[in-house]
């Protein structure tokens, strides 16, 4: 080997490091664009990104509400006006097509973008 | 010579260029009509989420392939609602509303319900009643006011249950499959086919999309899913079957892959009432007339979503020994059962479906 | 002119043979397009000995033919697309005079890992394959130098004999 080559082979190894660490961080970027998305019987209410942590009302036609919140990348419902609360006990959510859901209000919150998801659905 | 071999090699790596660049439009060109996997939820039939998973050209395709599946659930949705009327539609509340009249006519797919109905009676000992409507109406009143006021939720008293109890006879249940009809002979009875009508409709779109030409789809009512085909790639569709602890950190406790299969899950977390801090849910057993409170869910896998419903229903209002012989008994049916401490029972076929 | 024709048909014979042998020892680390390259020593050889054109037509046939008998249009594709920047690589670098017999290689190795994945971008439309492209420098780094220092010796015995 010449001495160019050992030259040449290090500045490969020195991209291939560069682009690992570029990777990484653009990796973290890519699950900044998960994002909540609020329907209200079927129609876009309005979506959250969910690396901003916010609290935000949802308000449906029937007057009830339910109280989404963003928290370390993940949405969950904490206060609701429905009766049975399933969507409140239902753990916070951050993959790709899982949802929270509040039938009395018809209120679905669906991530999308996000982790990809283990299983295509779910059977309760 | 020698320039001239150059020129000629210089010409086969222009043609050798090209020719990727051929390629590389021509792959381009197919991306564009790529299939693409999509998802529809909709919150309007039967009560639930329906959700349904699918491939299709371009997003417009696909929202008019879902718009015919919706329109097959608003139809089935409208024919076996017990609550609601629907201008010209003979549904299965016409039939409640007429019990002890007259016998009501009604669409076929009603009459193919209730003969599933007669089956699954049949078939589980009467596990599971779609005649059982009086009890089951009883218990959802007392349950809807009970979640609309929890302060003053209670228990429906147990004579009322009982003289209800006595007018639940399927054999009152008349179907004339000739005419089209069916009558209710006794007048205070009821049909409810909560335990089998969104199973049995999940199955008919289903059939309806592969008559339509929908090869990879999942469709699921509200965790009633049926599943036609593989994903488009190839792979078996994966369904995690619910934590009935829906505040753990683990979603699912098992995980399952399927081919042209459903799955039903019937479980005391998703409808039910507290009374006096202890929780009643929607499944009433009709030896006690009671919630059924052997185990926290039953999850059945079978071809048919229909039958896979009614088996659900009829396995939750069952032991769990008893349940796991009733299904060892059978062919093509599998089932997996938590029990109230979180144990989980499997059947002896259930692992082939398991995701490994 | 017949002497080279025979040349050329026993390299592609060899380069062929040389595929198929690669195709039956997967490595498997759940990457795809890490391989070892031993087809690229038969080209990078005869890029040395016979020129930039035979060259450029053993990897052209190479591949057509591998591809046809062992894998599909997609997988000729990548092939392809991996294999003529490769070797458009190799020939500057050998033009330069600026690298070694394995420096070639190395660079020959880490191109033809850039166009798969050039190619397979475009394809699939997804860039998240990008994620794929450190583990393939670096394989490619390897996997060359081993290539090169074999190729090299090659290249001197086969040089000495003429």
């Amino acid at each position: 080997m010449k001495k160019n080559d050992v030259i040449m082979i290090a500045v490969i190894v020195v991209i291939a490091l560069g682009a690992f660490a570029g990777i990484n961080l653009y990796g973290e970027h890519n699950t900044k664009d998960a994002q909540a998305v609020v329907t209200i019987d079927g129609k876009e209410y309005g979506s959250y990104p969910l690396a901003e942590d916010t609290i935000v009302k949802i308000e449906s036609e029937n007057g009830g509400f339910n109280l989404l919140v963003i928290e370390d990348g993940a949405a969950s419902v904490e206060e609701a006006s429905c009766p049975d609360k399933i969507c409140v006990r239902h753990k916070p959510i951050d993959k790709t097509g899982e949802t929270l859901v509040c039938l009395p209000n018809k209120v679905v919150v669906e991530i999308e973008n996000g982790e990809a998801a283990e299983v295509d659905a779910s059977t309760n | 010579m020698k320039i001239n071999m150059k020129r000629k090699y210089q010409a086969s790596i222009l043609v050798i260029v090209a020719a990727v660049f051929a390629g590389l439009l021509f792959y381009q060109g197919k991306g564009s009509s790529k299939i693409e996997r999509y998802e529809a939820q909709f919150t309007d039939v039967f009560d639930t989420v329906t959700q349904i998973i699918g491939y299709a050209e371009s997003e417009e395709a696909f929202t008019k392939q879902i718009s015919e599946l919706k329109e097959q659930f608003d139809y089935y949705n409208q024919l076996y609602d017990i609550y609601h009327d629907y201008e010209g539609v003979n549904n299965i509340k016409t039939i409640n509303d007429n019990a002890g009249k007259e016998p009501v006519t009604v669409a076929p797919e009603i009459i193919d319900l209730l003969k599933l109905g007669k089956e699954a009676y049949e078939k589980t000992n009467g596990e599971v009643n779609i005649a059982y409507g009086s009890v089951l109406r009883l218990w959802h009143d007392y349950r809807e006011s009970g979640t609309q006021d929890p302060e003053n939720a209670a228990l429906p008293p147990m004579e009322e249950l009982e003289s209800r109890a006595v007018h639940t006879d399927i054999d009152n249940l008349i179907i004339d499959e000739e005419a089209s009809t069916v009558y209710l002979a006794d007048p205070e009875m009821s049909l409810d086919v909560g335990s089998i009508g969104k199973g049995y409709a999940v199955q008919q779109v289903a059939e309806y999309a592969k008559e339509h030409g929908m090869e990879h789809l999942l469709i699921s009512g509200g965790g009633n899913i049926c599943v036609v085909g593989a994903r488009e790639d190839g792979e078996a569709w994966r369904v995690g079957i619910q934590n009935p602890d829906l505040s753990s950190e683990e979603a699912y406790v098992e995980r399952v892959q399927l081919q042209d299969m459903s799955i039903v899950t019937s479980g005391n977390y998703q409808r039910y009432y507290e009374v006096d801090g202890k929780q009643y849910c929607h499944i009433i057993d009709k030896d006690t007339m009671m919630p059924a409170e052997h185990m926290a869910s039953v999850s059945v896998i079978m071809q048919d979503s229909g039958e896979a419903d009614a088996m659900s229903t009829a396995l939750f209002n069952m032991e769990y020994e008893e349940g796991k012989s009733f299904v060892e008994s059978m062919e093509g049916v599998e089932a997996m059962w938590i029990l109230n401490d979180g144990t989980i029972k499997y059947s002896s076929g259930f692992s082939k479906y398991l995701v490994q | 002119m017949a002497k080279k024709t025979a040349n050329m048909g026993m390299l592609v014979a060899l380069a062929f043979i040389f595929s198929y042998i690669e195709s039956l020892i997967p490595i498997s680390v759940g990457i795809p397009g890490i391989k070892l390259g031993l087809a690229n020593m038969v080209v990078i050889v005869t890029l040395y000995l016979m020129g930039a054109g035979p060259a450029f037509m053993l990897s052209l046939v190479r591949i057509v033919l591998t591809g046809f008998t062992f894998g599909n249009l997609a997988m000729m594709m990548y092939s392809l697309a991996g294999g003529m920047l490769s070797m458009l690589v190799m020939v500057i670098a050998r033009k330069t005079k600026l690298f070694s017999v394995t420096g070639v290689s190395v660079l020959g190795a880490v191109f033809h890992n850039v166009g798969q994945i050039i190619m397979a971008a475009l394809v699939v439309e997804n860039s998240s394959l990008f994620y794929y492209l450190p583990v393939l420098l670096v394989s490619g780094v390897v996997f060359g130098i081993i290539i090169g220092v074999v190729g090299s010796v090659l290249i001197k015995r086969l040089s000495r004999k003429r």
